[in-house]
C-alpha cells in the first residue's frame, strides 16, 4: 500500500515537473537543432573579427546544447585562420594566411601584454622629420628616442599577460590570461617562462602537457577536437616543459646577428616525411624619415620564422622534439647591416629580426635553407614607443603565419618573440 | 498554371488564397503540389495565421528572383526593413514556421537577424531573451566564466 503511495507520488511529481519543462522550454529550447545551428553558422561567420567576436564565445557559455554546437561549428585557428576561444592561443596557427600580434610593455610595473591586431594593415605610423632614416635602421637599441611623434594607429584584442619577477637565481615570467591579475595562483594562470639569471636561457612552461590532439591534422572532424572535453575546466597546476631557447651573445655587440637555438616540445611533426615550417617573425615597424613623409609599416619588414622540420625520430610513438636554430644573416653591403632575406618584405635589417629554422637545415648552410621556406615569410617587429615619462612602451610586432604543412602553436610562439624581447632587453 | 489559387490554411483556421507559384516559395507546399496531394486547400498544421501571413508576404516579395543587381539590392533593403517590424520573439516564430515550411531565403534571413541582434549580449543575457537554462556544473560554469573574461576583456590598447 505504500509502494503505491509512492508511485502514484513520484509519478505525478514526474508529471510536475515535465509541466515545468515544457513551460521554461516553450522558447529557444525547443528550437529545432538545425536552425538553433543555422543562427550560430551566420554568427560565426558575420562576427568574425574582434571584438565582436566574443559574441561566438558568448553563445558557446550559454549552456551545453549552444556549447557543444558553438564548438562543433567554430573552427580552430589552423583551419578559420581565427582565434576564437583562449584555447586557440595553445592550438596550432593557421595554415593560410597570418595573425598578426604585438606585446606592449608597460616598463612601471614589468608586465608585458600580448595583443591581437586588429588593423593589420596599418601598424604603425612614424613621423620623424630630424633623423635620417638609416640611422634608425641600423639602430636596434630599444632605448634610442625617437624625437618624432610616434602615432599608433591600431587596436588590439588583449590576449594573453605577462609578469616579470626577478628571483635570486633567475627571473619568471607568469603568462595569464587575465589582463591584471597576472599571478600564478590565479585561474586565468596559464604558463610561465623562466630564464637564467643573464638572460640568455628561456624555458616555457605549460600548465597542461601538449595537446595531443594537435597531432592529428588531417581529417576533416578535427574541429571537434576542441569541443566537449575542453568544457571541464581545471584549476591549472601542472608545469610542462614546452620549449626553451638558448641565445648566445652577438658576435659583434648587440648589432651583430646573434644566435638562438630552439628547442620545441610542444611541436611534433605533421605527417612523417613532411617538413613542418613554423613561422614567425618580426616585423620592424620602427621607422622614422629623413623627410616628413609618413611611413607605413605595414607588412615591409619582416623577419623571422620558424622552420622546422620533422625532428629527430627517437623511439616509436615518442613525441618528435624539434630543434630550431636561426637562420645565420648576411652582411648586406648597401645597407651596410646583417640582413635576413624576406622576399622583399623586410626592407630594414635588425637583429630583433630571426628566422628560425630546423637544425638539419642550418648545418647545411643558409641557402640549401632555402627550400624549408619557401612559404611566405611573417613578420614581427620591435619597436621602441616613448611613452610619457618613464613609462616606456615596448611594441614587438609579431606575425604568426605558417605555410602547407606547417604549424604553430601560439603560446610556444608568444613566448619565445617574449624570450627575444626579454633577451635583448637584458644584453642592452 | 500560374494563376492557379490555392488555398492555404492556418492551425488556427485562417485561410490564405494564394497563388501557386508563391504558395510553391514554400518547399513543403511545393512537394505536396509536385507529388499531387493537392486540390486546393491546404491545412498547415504548426503555423498560426498571424506568422503565416508573415511568410506570405516574404514569398509574395520573393516570388520573382530577378538576377539582376538592382533588384538584389532592392530585395535585400526590403529584407531589413521587413525584419525591422518585428521583435526577437516574432522573429523566432517566424524562423520555426519558415523552418516547418521550409522557406530556405526566409529562413536564411532570420537567422541572420538573430545573429545580428544578439551582438553585445553576454551568456546570462542570452539565456534570459532566449528563456535557455544554465545547465552547466559548478566546474564548468567557473570555465565558461573564465572564457568569456577573456573575450570580453577589453585591455586597454597602446595609445598614441
Amino acid at each position: 500500500m505504500r509502494l503505491v503511495n509512492l508511485t502514484v507520488h513520484w509519478l505525478l511529481e514526474t508529471h510536475d515537473q515535465e509541466d515545468l519543462v515544457v513551460i521554461k522550454n516553450t522558447r529557444w529550447v525547443n528550437l529545432p537543432a538545425e536552425v538553433l545551428r543555422d543562427v550560430m553558422k551566420k554568427l560565426d561567420e558575420s562576427e568574425s573579427t574582434w571584438p565582436d567576436r566574443k559574441q561566438v564565445v558568448a553563445c558557446a557559455g550559454v549552456c551545453k546544447t549552444w556549447r557543444l554546437m558553438c564548438k562543433d561549428i567554430v573552427k580552430s585557428p589552423e583551419f578559420s585562420g581565427k582565434l576564437t576561444f583562449p584555447v586557440s592561443l595553445k592550438q596550432p596557427g593557421p595554415r593560410d594566411g597570418t595573425i598578426q600580434c604585438f606585446i606592449k610593455r608597460d616598463k612601471s610595473n614589468m608586465t608585458y601584454h600580448l595583443y591581437l591586431s586588429l588593423s593589420p594593415c596599418k601598424l604603425f605610423v612614424f613621423v620623424d622629420v630630424t633623423k635620417p632614416l638609416l640611422q634608425y635602421m641600423l639602430s636596434d637599441h630599444l632605448n634610442s628616442k625617437c624625437s618624432g611623434t610616434p602615432l599608433l594607429v591600431e587596436s588590439g584584442k588583449f590576449l594573453l599577460s605577462a609578469k616579470r619577477t626577478r628571483r635570486a637565481t633567475y627571473i619568471e615570467y607568469v603568462i595569464s590570461m587575465d589582463a591584471d591579475n597576472i599571478s600564478q595562483s590565479s585561474s586565468s594562470y596559464i604558463g610561465k617562462m623562466r630564464s637564467n639569471f643573464l638572460g640568455t636561457k628561456f624555458v616555457i612552461y605549460d600548465t597542461a602537457p601538449a595537446h595531443n590532439g594537435c597531432q592529428i591534422m588531417s581529417s576533416p572532424s578535427r574541429s571537434r577536437r576542441f569541443s566537449s572535453k575542453k568544457v571541464s575546466p581545471k584549476v591549472p597546476s601542472g608545469s610542462y616543459n614546452i620549449a626553451q631557447v638558448t641565445y648566445e651573445l652577438n658576435l659583434l655587440g648587440t648589432r651583430g646577428p646573434r644566435k638562438m637555438h630552439c628547442i620545441m616540445h610542444s611541436i611534433r611533426a605533421l605527417a612523417l616525411g613532411q617538413p613542418e615550417l613554423l613561422q614567425h617573425s618580426f616585423d620592424e615597424s620602427f621607422g622614422s624619415i629623413g623627410s616628413s613623409k609618413i611611413i607605413d609599416h605595414s607588412g615591409d619588414f619582416s623577419s623571422a620564422r620558424f622552420s622546422d622540420i620533422v625532428g629527430s625520430q627517437e623511439e616509436e610513438g615518442k613525441e618528435r622534439t624539434l630543434v630550431l636554430k636561426n637562420k645565420p644573416p648576411r652582411w648586406h653591403g648597401k645597407l651596410r647591416c646583417w640582413c635576413l632575406h624576406f622576399r622583399g618584405r623586410v626592407t630594414v635589417a635588425s637583429v630583433k629580426n630571426f628566422q628560425l629554422m630546423s637544425a638539419a637545415t642550418v648545418q647545411s648552410g643558409p641557402d640549401s635553407g632555402a627550400g624549408a621556406l619557401t612559404t611566405k615569410p611573417s613578420a614581427s617587429a620591435l619597436a621602441p614607443q616613448p611613452g610619457p615619462s618613464d613609462h616606456d612602451l615596448i611594441i614587438l610586432r609579431t606575425v604568426w603565419e605558417s605555410g602547407q604543412g606547417y604549424v604553430h602553436y601560439g603560446l610556444s610562439l608568444s613566448s619565445l618573440c617574449l624570450s627575444s624581447l626579454c633577451y635583448l632587453l637584458e644584453q642592452l | 498554371m500560374s494563376s492557379n489559387k490555392i488555398v492555404l490554411t492556418s492551425s488556427d483556421g485562417e485561410s490564405f488564397e494564394v497563388e501557386e507559384v508563391v504558395a510553391r516559395k514554400l518547399q513543403i507546399v511545393g512537394h505536396m503540389i509536385e507529388d499531387d496531394c493537392v486540390i486546393n486547400e491546404i491545412p498547415l498544421q504548426n503555423v498560426t495565421g498571424d506568422i503565416l501571413s508573415m511568410v506570405i508576404e516574404y514569398c509574395k516579395t520573393h516570388v520573382d528572383e530577378e538576377e539582376s543587381e538592382e533588384a538584389q539590392t532592392k530585395l535585400k533593403t526590403w529584407d531589413k526593413e521587413f525584419m525591422k517590424k518585428f521583435d526577437l520573439k516574432t522573429h523566432l516564430k517566424i524562423i520555426l514556421a519558415a523552418n516547418y515550411l521550409n522557406v530556405k531565403g526566409l529562413l536564411d534571413l532570420v537567422s541572420q537577424t538573430i545573429a545580428d541582434n544578439i551582438k553585445d549580449y553576454t551568456p546570462e543575457k542570452i539565456r534570459e531573451v532566449f528563456g535557455v537554462e544554465n545547465d552547466y556544473t559548478e566546474e564548468e560554469e567557473a570555465e565558461v566564466r573564465k572564457e568569456n573574461a577573456w573575450a570580453f576583456d577589453e585591455a586597454d590598447t597602446p595609445k598614441p
